[in-house]
């Protein structure tokens, strides 16, 4: 098992085009949906990486190509020094058991007809670890880890609620200590103060456990909350990437400014008193994404002759760490709204 | 004379299993021009109760109790007619997905149309300059040519800019809007609460807004109701609820979020999931989850008093006035220190 704080996982320009078909017998690709679109980054044990970003920004499908749930089109996975981005099935079988996934929607995710103890006994029996009794065991030990009684494992998934389906979801995802859990939206269909329950329980068992996850939300303050780095994705394409403190107190592209002043603030003074940029229009069709600078339709720093010409590359702002894809970053934060609206004239006629 | 008046509002359905407290003895007033925030996990009731004082509760499954006054006009027990009327003109609703409350197979235009000619004895071609209108109104580009667009044609907030369209296009005095913004992305949400906003100043409405979101009723209400359980655990002023919330369940709500400006190791959990309403708990709905429960919150109901802060700050506790000051000021003081940390 890889110490704390070595690489875990690289992934290096990722690519996944879904081929886009006319005609019923001879298909012809007519095009292609570029879901993600050269995404690279790496994550190291220990560490939580927040995924943010928009629906249809590709960041679901990034977790699904990762897991292998969905073939790559290019790019390259690294999981523990090793390539595993064209693994076939059975080379990939004892890398999925240091790999697993917390999905969305714990009503979709677990199997209706079948038990609570055979649903999170279920990785352990495809993986063949243990006697039927030492799996009983774990699975009432698991039961308990994620705060459930240990009792109930004999019960169907519907005599539980939504929160408490989630927590099956998380034990089940534990049974067979994976070093990494990619957690596609884990909490985003549940009450506040049961999203509070797990996003607890998902940082206590982290060190535990000596878990890596991603962790993919498209509410900032939860990813803010658990993350130590985020990754903003927007069409595809890696936007930012920086430490959480880093990219919430100073984000660099203008999108992840207008995301965060986006988000509702709780205190009703704060929230009516602060600057808010609201983006104009709807996020691009994936099938046909702008050139350069894929943001430039609705960015208010927007410059013409440079943003859609150029494609700005992901490289370091201000901090080493600090990763953002602008040619004009945000100078500070927070900005007013005519600094955030100025197109750097000067800026661009030197260039 | 307030524009709705809710009094003492009850809401039973019957089920299989037994009866089913959706709505227990919850009264509020709104008047003109303001906005109402009604915050509340799944199940507390919110949208039950704005859809029993809409008339939209079937009357074979449910049994309704209580008052419900527009504009002095009883509501409850009014004939189906008088409430067809009523809906789309004096109350317009939005709902939470734009996806499921548009027709799939009419353009725009017609469902829009549509809404105008049950309510005005108009021609289909002053309807349709109608429709042009309020889609411009909602800021939906090119609008002349997207009325005649099918619904799959728009994307998820401009769909939610045709709900609001079609529920103001006869201009109603209460826009009720039940998690309008849930299913849309933050930077589309912010475009919608902007729009919302624009829209009552223009039109001079009075906004029901119900959200799980504290965040959004932060921003937008003027004042708030807290649900819980099918009763109103606290009412009051925006300010007054976020400065000094007087329940441990509006406390709990407001610990649980983890927040932009505040961020700590661990948020403060409710534990225990919201109660069944099939059995509720006697006494305090809250108690089973209540950190500070004592015997009395067993047995009795708390009644709906007023605060230190006013006669408009109300909420359920048995605690005492000092307990409760000391708890929220220690509870304040973490969430600084989390902050500074």
């Amino acid at each position: 098992m890889s110490a704390i704080g070595t690489e875990l996982l690289r992934v290096e320009g990722l690519e996944k085009h879904f081929p886009v078909t006319r005609g019923l017998v001879f298909q012809k690709e007519v095009g292609s949906v570029k879901a993600v679109d050269g995404v690279s980054f790496t994550l190291n044990a220990g560490e939580t990486l927040g995924v943010v970003g928009e629906s249809g920004c590709g960041k679901s499908t990034m977790a699904r190509c990762i897991a292998r749930l969905l073939e790559p089109t290019g790019g390259s996975i690294m999981f523990d020094g090793r390539d595993i981005t064209h693994l076939d099935r059975t080379a990939m079988r004892p890398v999925r058991r240091d790999m697993m996934m917390v999905f969305q929607d714990p009503y979709a995710s677990l199997n209706p007809r079948k038990r609570v103890g055979s649903i999170i006994g279920e990785p352990m029996e495809v993986h063949g670890v243990g006697s039927d009794t030492e799996r009983k065991r774990r699975i009432q030990d698991l039961l308990e880890i994620v705060g459930l009684n240990p009792e109930h494992f004999n019960r169907f998934p519907h005599e539980f609620s939504g929160g408490q389906r989630q927590r099956i979801g998380i034990a089940r995802a534990l049974a067979i200590n994976p070093r990494l859990i990619i957690c596609d939206e884990p909490v985003s269909a549940l009450d506040v103060s049961v999203q509070a329950q797990i996003l607890n329980l998902l940082k206590d068992l982290q060190g535990d456990f000596d878990l890596t996850y991603i962790f993919i939300a498209h509410d900032l303050n939860v990813v803010r909350h658990i993350s130590d780095r985020v990754m903003v994705m927007y069409l595809g394409q890696a936007v930012e990437v920086g430490s959480r403190d880093d990219l919430y107190r100073e984000p660099k592209h203008p999108y992840t400014g207008a995301l965060l002043s986006a988000v509702p603030i709780a205190d009703p003074e704060l929230g009516r008193s602060r600057k808010q940029m609201v983006l104009e229009g709807d996020v691009p069709s994936p099938l046909n994404p702008p050139k350069a600078c894929r943001f430039h339709p609705r960015c208010p720093r927007f410059v013409d002759g440079k943003c859609n010409v150029d494609t700005p590359p992901l490289e370091p702002i201000g901090a080493e760490d600090h990763l953002a894809a602008c040619h004009f970053p945000l100078e500070r934060w927070p900005l007013t709204d005519e600094e955030f609206r100025q197109r750097s004239e000067t800026v661009a006629a030197t260039d | 004379m307030a524009l709705l008046e809710v009094n003492d509002l009850h809401t039973t359905f019957r089920t299989d299993d037994g009866l089913v407290q959706a709505v227990s003895g919850v009264s509020f007033s709104l008047d003109e021009g303001r906005t109402l925030g009604v915050v509340g996990e799944s199940g507390s009731g919110k949208s039950v109760t704005f859809l029993t004082l809409m008339g939209l509760v079937d009357p074979r499954q449910a049994q309704v109790r209580g008052s419900v006054l527009l504009r002095g006009e009883e509501m409850l027990g009014a004939s189906q007619s008088r409430l067809r009327d009523v809906r789309g003109k004096q109350i317009g609703m939005v709902f939470q997905d734009p996806m499921t409350s548009l027709n799939p197979v009419k353009r725009i235009g017609w469902q829009l149309e549509e809404a105008v000619l049950i309510h005005h004895d108009v021609t289909r071609k002053e309807a349709r300059r109608r429709s042009i209108q309020i889609l411009k109104e909602v800021e939906i580009p090119k609008a002349e040519e997207r009325i005649d667009d099918y619904p799959h044609q728009f994307s998820g907030g401009m769909r939610q800019r045709v709900m609001i369209a079609m529920a103001l296009i006869n201009n109603p005095d209460v826009l009720i809007a039940d998690e309008p913004t849930t299913a849309l992305d933050v930077t589309t949400q912010a475009q919608i609460l902007r729009l919302m906003e624009r829209l009552q100043a223009e039109h001079q409405m009075a906004i029901v807004m119900i959200t799980h979101d504290l965040g959004v009723v932060a921003e937008l209400a003027d004042d708030v109701i807290v649900m819980y359980g099918g009763r109103v655990v606290e009412q009051s002023d925006v300010t007054g609820l976020f400065a000094k919330p007087e329940m441990p369940y509006t406390w709990g709500l407001l610990g649980s979020l983890p927040r932009l400006n505040v961020q700590g190791a661990r948020l403060e959990q409710i534990p225990g999931q919201p109660p069944s309403l099939l059995h509720p708990p006697t006494g305090c709905p809250f108690n089973p989850r209540c950190e500070f429960v004592m015997n009395i919150c067993r047995q009795e109901l708390p009644p709906l008093e007023a605060s230190a802060a006013g006669a408009d700050h109300l909420f359920r506790c048995h605690l005492d006035a000092a307990a409760r000051t000391e708890i929220w000021q220690q509870k304040q003081a973490a969430m600084m220190s989390e902050d500074a940390a």
